[in-house]
């Protein structure tokens, strides 16, 4: 009895010591060392709450190289060892943070459905719900996004008619128009993007080529006007209908960032104010 | 089979040997240690450490962890269960030059000497040292008739990387088409060598004669038909632009000097295309045989192996 009591007394003190060695290497950002340390904690297989620790450190060190996804992977691998559940809920709440840092949106929605599920008496954190938020946003899905933002401003006391940032959506524009515009009227489709200027350098370019083949025609040079002037108006004009789609992609973008940052940044100011 | 069964069994109680001296380790002080000396179970706790970030598939943080270890102080078993173990991490991390340097200083007696053979040649290979790989091959000898078969097929796959036919259909001699785990490999095998030897190498010279000829002929000669065709369309136009300044404004005329400049400047462009299209097909054809070759040399490896 003595000497199992020796030996765990020993190892504890050891694993200890490990844990403090990885702390030391991760206070002086040499977090793929670090990494390696936390991992030899979690391997020694020490208490509880020593590897509870060690997942976190593994995991800040993951963060801190912005290897989100491996931070996901590892904390799920985290999540099926027996872990009391107090610490596999903060687990879990790590797990939900990376995966919205690593861009995993979908992943993010499911697991803080699992967290909801598996922790029916706990209540979130705020930031969970601000995370679900941005998620949805990140998604476009705004209905759901809207119900969870007046949950949350419900939840924290917050007079919800004064804020209402979803009651002004981004208004995004038609690909499929844009490039009906420019097919049927060149620079149509750019204008409707809202880049006038490019609008004008692609009615400019046409019409040169139009005018190159018109001019040449009429003086005999009918080659040059297939070849140049048809050419160079086929060209730009194909072009133009390609350009429109992708600037109102970029316009639609521009404005899905900019609403979600508002939102983000109310939401921020809420939970933290 | 049965020297590979054998062999599995080596592989085996080496397995048991670290577990026994894992489980005899006294849990005193278990932070490596900076000095020369290397107890025994520290060296196989840190051993089974690497193994346990293997399977977390961590190669890099594997390789840190064996790389640290100080070698010096080792009974030869265990520097070579640490060299096998580096060199396997340094495989599945893709770090060939690593993954071939420990390997084959896998020691013979080492139950993990063949397949270190076997992986630290192939990565040899793959690097482009075919005649290093190949020879040492050739000097490996083999306990059974599956691990000679393989031996065959690897050398065959060598020999075809260096074109070396004459050397392919003596190695071939080797291949039975009835073991499960390599008949695949070996009927690509005679496949690939059939290819490469029906591959006709065409002329650069008569390319750029064709494109002379008719601009782009060259290029579908070649085998890149689009690219002929692509380079078709502006050269005629421009010789098109070209008659039409000549034949409206003579001679002398900005117009047809301008566009028969422009029509130069294509027509000996694209016959100096053609010329090197030849050869860019040429290497196209090449490495992709090459990486089928390493494909199927790799395959039968994994299959007896693992």
């Amino acid at each position: 009895m003595i000497c199992i009591f020796l030996c765990v007394t020993c190892f504890s003190k050891a694993q200890t010591r490990w844990l403090a060695r990885a702390d030391s290497l991760l206070a002086q950002k040499a977090y793929f060392e670090a990494s390696v340390a936390y991992e030899r904690v979690l391997f020694n297989n020490a208490s509880p709450q020593i590897n509870f620790q060690a997942a976190l450190g593994k995991t800040q060190c993951l963060k801190q190289q912005s290897l989100f996804a491996n931070a996901v992977t590892f904390l799920s691998g985290q999540l099926a060892a027996a872990y009391p559940d107090s610490l596999s809920y903060r687990l879990r709440y790590e797990q939900i943070l990376c995966a919205y840092l690593a861009g995993q949106f979908e992943n993010t929605l499911s697991t803080i459905q699992q967290l909801t599920y598996l922790y029916p008496d706990q209540s979130a954190p705020p930031l969970v719900s601000v995370i679900q938020i941005l998620s949805l946003n990140e998604l476009q899905r705004w209905p759901e996004a809207s119900a969870a933002y007046q949950q949350l401003l419900t939840w924290q006391g917050i007079d919800t008619t004064q804020h209402q940032p979803y009651q002004q959506l981004p208004k995004l524009k038609s690909q499929k128009k844009a490039q009906w515009l420019s097919t049927f009227l060149p620079g149509g489709g750019q204008f409707y993007a809202g880049k006038p200027g490019e609008a004008l350098l692609s009615i400019a370019v046409q019409g040169a080529g139009l005018y190159f083949g018109i001019t040449s025609f009429l003086q005999g040079y009918y080659i040059s006007a297939w070849g140049i002037g048809a050419g160079l108006f086929g060209s730009f004009h194909m072009g133009g209908v390609r350009r429109a789609e992708v600037l109102v992609q970029q316009h639609n973008q521009k404005k899905i960032k900019s609403f979600n940052e508002q939102v983000k940044a109310q939401l921020l100011e809420t939970v933290h104010p | 089979m049965k020297g590979l069964q054998v062999y599995f069994l080596g592989f085996a109680i080496g397995v048991n040997m670290l577990m026994a001296g894992h489980l005899s380790a006294q849990h005193t002080e278990l932070v490596p240690s900076d000095s020369a000396s290397m107890p025994e179970e520290n060296f196989t706790h840190e051993l089974r450490f690497a193994q346990y970030l293997t399977d977390k598939d961590a190669f890099e943080e594997a390789i840190f962890v064996l790389s640290n270890l100080n070698s010096l102080t080792l009974t030869v078993p265990q520097r070579d269960s640490l060299r096998y173990s580096l060199g396997w991490n340094a495989y599945s991390a893709k770090q060939l030059g690593l993954a071939s340097r420990s390997l084959l200083t896998v020691s013979s007696q080492s139950p993990y000497y063949l397949k270190s053979q076997f992986f630290g040649n192939y990565s040899r290979a793959f690097q482009g040292q075919t005649d290093s790989a190949y020879a040492a091959l050739n000097q490996l000898t083999v306990p059974d008739a599956t691990l000679n078969e393989l031996k065959a097929v690897e050398l065959a796959g060598i020999s075809l990387l260096k074109r070396d036919y004459d050397a392919f259909n003596q190695h071939r001699q080797g291949f039975t088409y009835a073991s499960y785990a390599l008949s695949t490999e070996e009927k690509r095998m005679d496949d690939y060598a059939h290819k490469l030897q029906s591959f006709k190498r065409k002329s650069p010279v008569l390319a750029g004669l064709y494109s002379a000829v008719v601009p782009g002929l060259g290029k579908i000669y070649a085998g890149k038909k689009r690219q002929g065709i692509a380079s078709l369309l502006p050269i005629l136009s421009m010789g098109l632009l070209t008659y039409e300044g000549l034949r409206k404004d003579g001679v002398k005329s900005a117009r047809f000097i301008s566009f028969g400049t422009l029509f130069t400047v294509f027509y000996v462009g694209n016959i100096w295309g053609s010329v090197l299209s030849v050869k860019i097909k040429r290497n196209e054809f090449n490495r992709e045989y090459d990486n089928k070759i390493l494909f199927d040399m790799h395959i039968p490896m994994r299959n007896l192996f693992q």
